[in-house]
């Protein structure tokens, strides 16, 4: 098992795949500010001030991490990113769900609030915290860093 | 040749017991290193992201504002802008609708044209399928959109209409229907079961001309 998680091929299909999903995610959310600082603030955690600077900061950070991450350059750092966002992620949807809020996820721009999603999404959330963080500590890219 | 090494880097090679022996604490201080290292890097990234987002929203046609404005209160602003420059309000109606409708009301409503019928979903929606006479009064563009349809609404304020907008859980017809009650107009009706109930009914829809 462990074998063939760490088979290079294998690490380059999950870097491909969730360096693809952050820049698509980065690069629809891009394309409508409005919308997304719309769902950020179905949310209720963050004051005025801040969403728009999240709404405006992080597609872009997705979008580079996504590309770090596909053509290889700090791949492992670019992971590092990931698991973090999908700890926050994770904690803010789970506060969401917790505090029974409607909220709209607004990952791949934006749409309608709706409980089932929300609950996906956290899932989503987890899948992508145990593929960055499988990444970040996996042999094959560490040992390749450090021999730099 | 280094470029592929990055894009495919090879696992390294097996290493014999006795080679590693790192005492523990060694291990840590290396990782907190790198992990540090990595931390700083993430930072920068994320301020470099930052600047780059605010950069490229400054080149748009319309910015979006550093203070987040949420959907009532940019509503409010279109109506605000169209109130100041706007005659006094209607007298009152001769018959009342009531403030919600239900799915028989509404297509009695509908069938009989006993008024407008406005759809408060954003404009795309509206071109790609509406209730019959349905005219497209999208919140999210709430200015352009009175302009467009001025001499049909304000020929009488007093007159019957009906909002919809996607659904129960959308607030885009009830946003609507104030900033209209705002603006004087006095027989105003909810259809809150919106473009679902309807097409869930299987009611007859209409497209974009």
């Amino acid at each position: 098992m462990r074998r063939c998680l760490e088979n290079r091929w294998f690490l380059l299909l999950l870097r491909v795949v969730l360096g693809g999903l952050f820049l698509y995610a980065g690069i629809t959310k891009i394309g409508n500010p409005q919308a997304f600082a719309d769902s950020i603030a179905t949310f209720k955690i963050l004051p005025a001030h801040f969403i728009s600077i999240i709404a405006l900061g992080l597609p872009p950070l997705e979008v580079l991490l996504g590309f770090m991450l596909i053509v290889g350059w700090k791949a492992r750092t670019a992971s590092l990113g990931i698991t973090a966002l999908a700890i926050v992620f994770g904690v803010i949807l789970g506060q969401a769900i917790a505090r029974g809020l409607s909220v709209d996820c607004g990952c791949f721009g934006s749409g309608e609030p709706s409980a089932v999603k929300t609950w996906l999404s956290l899932g989503r959330a987890g899948l992508l915290f145990l593929a960055g963080a499988w990444l970040y500590f996996s042999k094959t890219l560490k040992s390749f860093e450090s021999a730099k | 040749m280094r470029i592929r090494d990055n894009f495919l880097p090879r696992p390294p090679p097996r290493s014999t017991k006795r080679a590693v022996k790192f005492s523990i604490r060694q291990l840590l201080t290396a990782q907190g290193a790198i992990f540090k290292a990595d931390l700083m890097f993430l930072f920068l990234a994320a301020s470099v992201s930052l600047v780059t987002g605010i950069l490229i929203n400054q080149l748009r046609d319309t910015p979006l504002p550093l203070v987040y404005k949420d959907k009532a209160e940019r509503l409010q602003d279109s109506v605000q802008r169209i109130a100041s420059k706007e005659a006094p309000p209607a007298p009152a109606p001769a018959v009342h609708l009531p403030e919600k409708l239900s799915l028989d009301e509404f297509s009695s409503y509908v069938e009989n044209k006993r008024g407008l019928i406005l759809d408060a979903r954003p404009e795309i929606f509206h071109r790609l399928g509406h209730v019959p006479g349905a005219l497209s009064l999208p919140r999210d563009d709430f200015e352009k959109g009175y302009a467009a349809l001025k001499d049909k609404l304000e020929a009488d304020r007093s007159q019957p209409i009906a909002i919809y907008c996607s659904g129960a859980s959308c607030e885009d017809s009830r946003l609507l229907k104030k900033s209209l009650a705002t603006l004087g107009y006095t027989n105003l009706a909810l259809f809150e079961g919106g473009w679902g109930a309807w097409t869930g009914a299987k009611k007859p829809e209409e497209s974009a001309q």
